[in-house]
Order: structure tokens, then sequence, then C-alpha cells
């Protein structure tokens, strides 16, 4: 890989890692920093981040379901128009008990994505009022985002299929063999479900 | 009693000749269109079939009196105004039942139609054909103005309110109107693209827009009430303007030209023109065209 | 009245040649088979020249093109503004969405088969049809109705209590107007 110039993520880097001792801070690649932080340090960052650091613009704001550590990650990816750099801060939530603070007032787009959250994960944040029906309508059981929905079964027992794709084969594996490739463990897993 | 049956041979078959040509027209102007945006164009009978497939298509959604009224308010307004044009020029059979002073009336007559609309757009109650009416009465406000400015000229000008009497001034290709007052027939022609709404002046009817303004409400047989009265008042305006401006018509052949190159000014300007909004359109008539129709009736006057 | 047998046939042929000319489509995409109608209505391929145009509103449309997968939540809509147009009316289904689910076959909020929920006279196949299979499928439907056989409506009319049990499976909080046709 061709040596970049990462001087300015070096002291972004630093410089997070100076005020925040207990922050996990790793430079991914040119023009990217990830930031692992305790979820109470998340709205002091996020606030530092945009005053001190002009990283003013929320780029994205999604969550990733660790059902293994039954645990939420929310990530806010943020940018600096100034500095051309984008932070990934990440954080984790107790995945029964979700539940966090909202961002609403530092930027107002977060609402948004908050809305989402909470109708795709069924995350509460605090704070934010407009926790209403978003995208799906009269949506009940359990958040279709969250891994432990099983959404073949869900679609199988309420809509109807049409017959005459139960001979659908799993192609992967002449692709695999043409090529000369490897299927790896997990995907294996998949392949089996989505037979059934 | 003594009933002349060229008369009515003439109120009979005037509407449905005006049907047919403006139904053509419109057919053509998409077809024109289409070439002009580089395609191939529908056939130029695509308003006829369209106008039949609306009257077979079953209407069962009402809303009240009124949105029945509507489009037969607008209907009846285009067929007077029809009557009361000279079709042809010293024809026992096709000249109708206008007598002396009919512009006048024709400038009255000439709204009842739209008003009609309005009215029955307001009953249907959708939200989108009530911005479409207001637009569209805002828009006639703007275009009413020079028309009657450039019709007063000519009427000053003339000593004469009745069309039969302009028809008779006009006997050589030099008498025409438009060479005698040209600054009246450019107000008038310029009030002439609002009244057609083709573009830059459909803002009423937007499709894209407020969807499709009025008539949004409006499906099957009204729609085609709407459409064929559309088309009739389209060949009662152009025939009115033939008649004011280009020294009418003593046969068809003669008239089919002169309207048809009249229509094509609307339809041509439509064409390469974006929309205005309704303030725009509403600055632009009270800009140039007005400025024209003042001028117009200074130099009659002066 | 003159209306015996003959003369009723010839009115039929003149309105069934008029419908199959001049056939409206509401301006109105569920999916993404929507992008493939600008190319369908513009000078490359210019379904103009069929007579097929675009209309604004529900009640001045003939077809209602759904255009690839159908959510919940737009299948509610779609539903209000097919129950919305005059007879009489098509349903052309676009893409393998709306045939068997296609891509979205597990998904947990679309739904799979276009034909249990709303009459649907024409299927185009493919993910995405092209504006020459979109164009073909239109063909079909003419000829269909050139040849009587395009009565979707009336399916629906009949055997409304299927289509509305099918109807209330999917949509679960069912707060839809009636309408008087």
């Amino acid at each position: 890989m061709k040596t970049q110039n990462i001087n300015i993520e070096k002291e972004i880097a630093t410089e997070i890692q100076n005020t925040f001792h207990t922050a996990e801070v790793n430079i991914k690649r040119n023009k990217r920093i990830e930031v692992k932080l305790r979820n109470d340090l998340i709205p002091p960052f996020l606030s530092y981040a945009k005053n001190y650091l002009t990283f003013n613009h929320l780029a994205h704001f999604s969550c990733v379901d660790w059902i293994e550590q039954n645990e939420f990650e929310l990530v806010y990816i943020i940018y600096s128009y100034e500095k051309g750099v984008i932070v990934l801060a990440k954080t984790r939530i107790d995945r029964e008990k979700a539940e966090f603070v909202t961002t609403r007032h530092l930027w107002y787009q977060a609402e948004t994505y908050e809305r989402e959250l909470h109708e795709m994960f069924g995350i509460n944040f605090k704070g934010n009022d407009r926790l209403n029906e978003f995208i799906l309508e009269d949506w009940e059981g359990i958040p279709p985002y969250r891994r432990d929905f099983d959404t073949v079964k869900y679609a199988t027992d309420n809509f109807y299929t049409r017959p005459g794709r139960e001979d659908a084969k799993d192609v992967r594996e002449n692709v695999t063999k043409i090529n000369k490739e490897e299927i790896p463990e997990f995907a294996k897993e998949y392949s089996v479900r989505s037979l059934k | 009693m003594n009933i002349n049956w060229l008369s009515v041979l003439g109120i009979i078959t005037t509407p449905i000749i005006a049907f047919i040509v403006g139904v053509t027209y419109g057919g053509l102007t998409r077809r024109i269109t289409a070439r002009i945006q580089n395609r191939y164009g529908p056939p130029s009978s695509q308003n006829l079939l369209d106008i039949i497939k609306l009257y077979s298509k079953e209407t069962s959604i009402q809303h009240g009196v009124m949105q029945h009224l509507g489009p037969v308010f607008a209907i009846t307004a285009s067929i007077t105004t029809l009557y009361f044009i000279p079709v042809i020029k010293n024809s026992v059979v096709f000249t109708n039942l206008s007598f002396n002073g009919d512009l006048i009336f024709l400038l009255y007559i000439m709204v009842f139609g739209s008003l009609g609309m309005a009215l029955g757009a307001g009953q249907t109650g959708n939200p989108n054909a009530a911005i479409g009416v207001s637009r569209g009465l805002s828009q006639m406000v703007g275009y009413e103005i020079p028309f009657v400015l450039s019709l007063v000229a000519i009427m000053t000008q003339f000593h004469t309110t009745s069309l039969t009497d302009l028809l008779a001034v006009q006997k050589h290709f030099a008498d025409w109107i438009i060479f005698q007052s040209p600054l009246a027939f450019i107000a008038g022609i310029l009030a002439f693209l609002g009244m057609m709404g083709y573009a830059p002046f459909d803002v009423v009817i937007a499709p894209a827009e407020i969807a499709s303004g009025p008539p949004s409400e409006f499906g099957g047989k009204y729609l085609a009430l709407m459409m064929t009265s559309r088309s009739i008042f389209t060949f009662a305006k152009l025939v009115l303007f033939t008649d004011i401006f280009l020294g009418g018509a003593s046969d068809f052949i003669t008239l089919i030209i002169k309207t048809f190159l009249l229509y094509m000014i609307p339809v041509l300007t439509g064409i390469v023109f974006p929309r205005f909004r309704t303030e725009q359109s509403i600055c632009f008539f009270w800009k140039w065209p007005l400025v024209f129709g003042v001028l117009a009736i200074l130099v009659v006057v002066l | 009245m003159i209306y015996d047998k003959s003369s009723g046939k010839i009115v039929d042929i003149i309105k069934n040649y008029a419908r199959k000319h001049s056939l409206w489509i509401v301006a109105y995409g569920t999916g993404c088979g929507a992008i493939e109608l600008p190319p369908t209505m513009t000078s490359r391929y210019d379904a103009e020249r069929f007579g097929i145009r675009g209309s604004a509103t529900p009640r001045q449309a003939d077809v209602l093109l759904i255009t690839g997968y159908l959510a919940v939540k737009t299948l509610k809509r779609v539903i209000r503004t097919y129950e919305q147009m005059q007879d009489p009316k098509y349903v052309i289904g676009f893409g393998s969405c709306t045939i068997n689910g296609g891509m979205y076959w597990d998904s947990y909020n679309t739904v799979k088969a276009l034909d249990r929920y709303l009459p649907v006279d024409v299927y185009i196949n493919g993910c995405m049809p092209r504006p020459e299979a979109v164009i073909s499928g239109f063909i079909e439907l003419q000829k269909l109705i050139e040849a009587g056989k395009a009565n979707g409506a009336k399916k629906y009319k009949e055997n409304l209590d299927w289509y509305r049990e099918n109807q209330r499976k999917v949509i679960k909080n069912w707060k839809m107007p009636d309408y008087n046709w």
C-alpha cells in the first residue's frame, strides 16, 4: 500500500487522546479515524468535536446489533469540512435495556436518525420527543432490524408466497468452484438457511 | 312563421365543424410538439380517440350539483361564443346569431366558461383544484386587460362594435386591421397567448405541480365534456381573431389556413418556453401588452 | 332505444378501439421501476405513438402501473388509488417483485404476489424490464382490450370479499374509506 500523509489525522488523534484518556483512538486509514468511547462520554465528545475540532457535519448515525455480546453499537459518523477528515465515534449500549440520550441539540438531523433507530432497533432516545411512527405502519412485535427477528419466518407467515421457487439453488457453490474460491464458514450457514 | 332554414342548418353544423377542426388541431399540436422533441408522436386523431374513450368511461363519483354543471357551463359558453361569431364572411349559413354590438357581448360571454369551471372545480373540494382556480382567475385578470384595450382601440378606430362591420371594412389584403392597427394586433396576440393556455402561461393546469389543477377531480364524461368544450372554444377564439385582424375568410380553405397559422403562434411559443409562475405571467401581461394596448388607443385618439 | 345486438356490437367495437388507443397511466411509481418510465415516454422509445400518456390524477386514468416492489405501506395507498379510478381500469404488474417477490422474497415488509390484492391484467417480467418490454406489455394489454378480455375491474368487483380478506390480512390497522363504485 502506498504510504500516505496522515499527519493531520495523527494530530487529531493525539488531541482526542489527550482530552479523553479512556478513549480508544485508531487511525483506520487516510482521512478516517475511529474513536471508541464509554457511552456516557459520547455527548461530551460530540460536543467537543463539533465545537473545538470543527467536526460540524453529522454524516450518518447508525447502529450495529452485536447479539453475541448482548450489546448495540452506536456509530456516529461526523465530518469536518475544514480538515476533510471523517471520525467514527463508536459506543456500546446494553441490548436488553436499550436506552441512550439524544444528540438533537447538536445536530437537528439526528432526530430523524433517532426516529429510525427507535423504529428499527427499538432504542429509546431520552430527550427526543418525536419518537413516533416513522416508516413502518402498524408494526407489532420486535423491531425488524434486530438480529433475533427472523425475517424469513415473518415473511412466510404473513405474506403469501407464490409456489415455484422451492427448487431455487444456492449457485454460490458452482460459482466458487469455477473461480477456485472458498465460502467462509459463517456464510455457509446462511446459505443453508436460505434453502430451507 | 318564416323560418330561415339556412340559418338553422348553420346553427346545427357550426358546433360540429368547430369540434372536428378543434380536435384535429389539438391532435396536430401533439404531433408537432412530438416532432420538435424528436419523437414520432401520436396520430393526429389521438385527441378524438381520447375524447371517445372518456365518453365511454363510467362516471360514478359525484361531489354535488355544481360539479355536474361546471363542464356544462363551459360547453354552453363555448357554443354560445361560437354562435355570435360570423364564421364565414357574407355567408347566410354561417352568420349565425351575430348582431350589432356583439364584440362587447363576446367579451362577457367568453369569461362565462371559465367562471363555470371555477364553480364546478370549487365544488369538488380538491385543494389542487382550488389552487388551480385561483391561479386561473388571477391569470385571466392579467390577459383580459390588454385584450379589452386592443378591442377598444379597434372599436374607437372604426366607430363600430359589430364584427360584421369590421369584416366589411377589411375588403382587400391591405385593409386588414393587422396592417391598419398593428399595435392593437400586438396587444391582442399577446393576450391571445395567455388565453390559449399553452406554455409559458399554463400554470393553471400544471400537471406536475398541482395534478392538472381545476379538472383534477373530473374524470370520464366530465373531462370529455371539458375537452370538447376546449376544442370548440379554441376554434371560436381562432375565428374571432381571424375576423378581427386577418380580414375573415370567405370560404373554408382560407379559414383553415388562417386559423391554423394563427394557432401555430401559441403552440410554437409554448413548445420552446418553460412555465411562468402566476405573478410572473400577470407581470408580463401588465407590462408589454398593456403598453401596446394603451399606445394603440393613443394613436387612434390623437 | 335502438340497442339491439348488432348496434351494441358496433358501439363496443368503437369503444374498444378508442380505449385501446388511449391508455392513460397514473403518475404513481411504487418502486425502483418508475425510473424506466421516463425513457419509455421520451424521444428514444416514445410511448405516446401508441396513445400511452401520463395523467396526473387517478380520476382521469385508465392504467395503474405497479412499478416494482410493494411495501405494505404502499399497498394501502395503491388500493386507495385503484379504487378511486373509474371503470374501465387496468392494472399492469411491472417487474419480478410483483410476480413472486423477486429479490425481496424474504423481506419483512413487501407483499410478494400482487394478484392476491389487486386484479392484474398483464404482468411484465424482468428486473428491471427495459422500455421495450414495457411497450410490449402495453401492446399485450391493447390486444386484450380489443378482444374484450381485459376485465380485471369486473373480477375485482365480483370477488371483492376475497380481495378484501387478503388485503386485511396484510394491512393490520384497516382504516380505509369505502368508495361507492
